[in-house]
């Protein structure tokens, strides 16, 4: 639930996608749900010669259990919310 | 009205669980922590180490923990959680 | 209530002691990494910054009978892996 936040915060930045096949797709971040699927508009495939037939696709929807990273942008992260928030999250999951 | 709730097999108890090798894998698992573990994952690496702790998932917490592959030491660490589902076994490593 | 000296119940106890600490982490594809932690949750998908990655790459068709292992490194700012790639997490030893 945590991460979906983060992830929720950063929708219309800039992200980076690294998938488990190794293809890494740049792109503006149009949605995630709960299970990390994310949605991706303006894509560009950082490796565009080994992936010639991702050359004409504008934006994709990406299966969030295919995904290996997400570079996020650090000026868009709050690092001292998320370890509060972190920290609220285990201690809620300690008391269930 | 018919009186038959399902009949226990009455003709003979069941053979005692073998309490001298101290019963279930829960059993087990209580009695290891704090000792000495080799932890082998599904690849085939070893971690040699004092259980701090594990939860249901079998997550562990191991405290001077050394990694082996194939026989030598290729790290050292001084607290290492690991993932449950990278855990193939853990196999007490001094008398319990 | 507690089983050893160190305080820890159960192992993301951990993980939430090194929070805002570089920490160690072991991934799936012979991947190791070293990062600040600022986030995590059950599934143990982190965020990290500051990270340094680092890939072995084993070569198959080297002459020498053994495959040579190269080494590849990357930095990346601010970094989220999920957690179904993570094999070990390591916090800075405290001594």
């Amino acid at each position: 639930m945590l991460i979906f936040s983060v992830f929720k915060t950063l929708t219309d930045q800039q992200v980076t996608v690294e998938l488990k096949n190794d293809l890494s797709i740049t792109g503006v971040l149009k949605s995630v749900d709960q299970f990390l699927n994310i949605r991706l508009d303006n894509i560009k495939v950082l490796d565009e010669a080994r992936h010639p037939h991702m050359m004409a696709v504008k934006n994709c929807f990406i299966r969030g259990s295919v995904v290996r990273y997400v570079q996020l942008p650090a000026e868009h992260v709050d690092t001292q919310l998320l370890e509060d928030a972190t920290r609220r999250e285990a201690q809620n999951q300690v008391k269930r | 009205m018919d009186d038959s709730p399902p009949a226990p097999p009455a003709e003979q108890t069941p053979p005692p669980p073998p309490v001298a090798h101290s019963g279930s894998p829960t059993d087990f698992l209580k009695g290891v922590v704090g000792k000495r573990v080799i932890v082998r994952l599904n690849s085939g690496v070893d971690y040699r180490g004092v259980l701090s702790c594990l939860d249901g998932y079998m997550n562990i917490a191991l405290e001077q923990t050394e990694e082996h592959v194939n026989g030598n030491v290729t790290n050292r660490y001084g607290d290492a959680f690991i993932r449950g589902n990278n855990v193939l076994y853990i196999s007490a490593d001094e008398a319990l | 209530m507690d089983p050893s000296s160190s305080g820890i119940q159960e192992p993301f106890d951990l993980i939430r002691l090194s929070l805002s600490e570089r920490v160690f982490v072991k991934l799936r594809g012979d991947r190791e990494m070293t990062g600040i932690l600022h986030a995590y949750d059950g599934h143990m998908n982190l965020i990290l910054s500051d990270v340094e990655e680092t890939i072995m790459i084993v070569d198959e068709n080297t002459a020498g009978g053994q495959g040579a292992v190269s080494v590849a490194k990357r930095k990346m700012d601010m970094l989220f892996v999920r957690g179904d790639g993570v094999i070990l997490v390591s916090p800075p030893s405290r001594t």
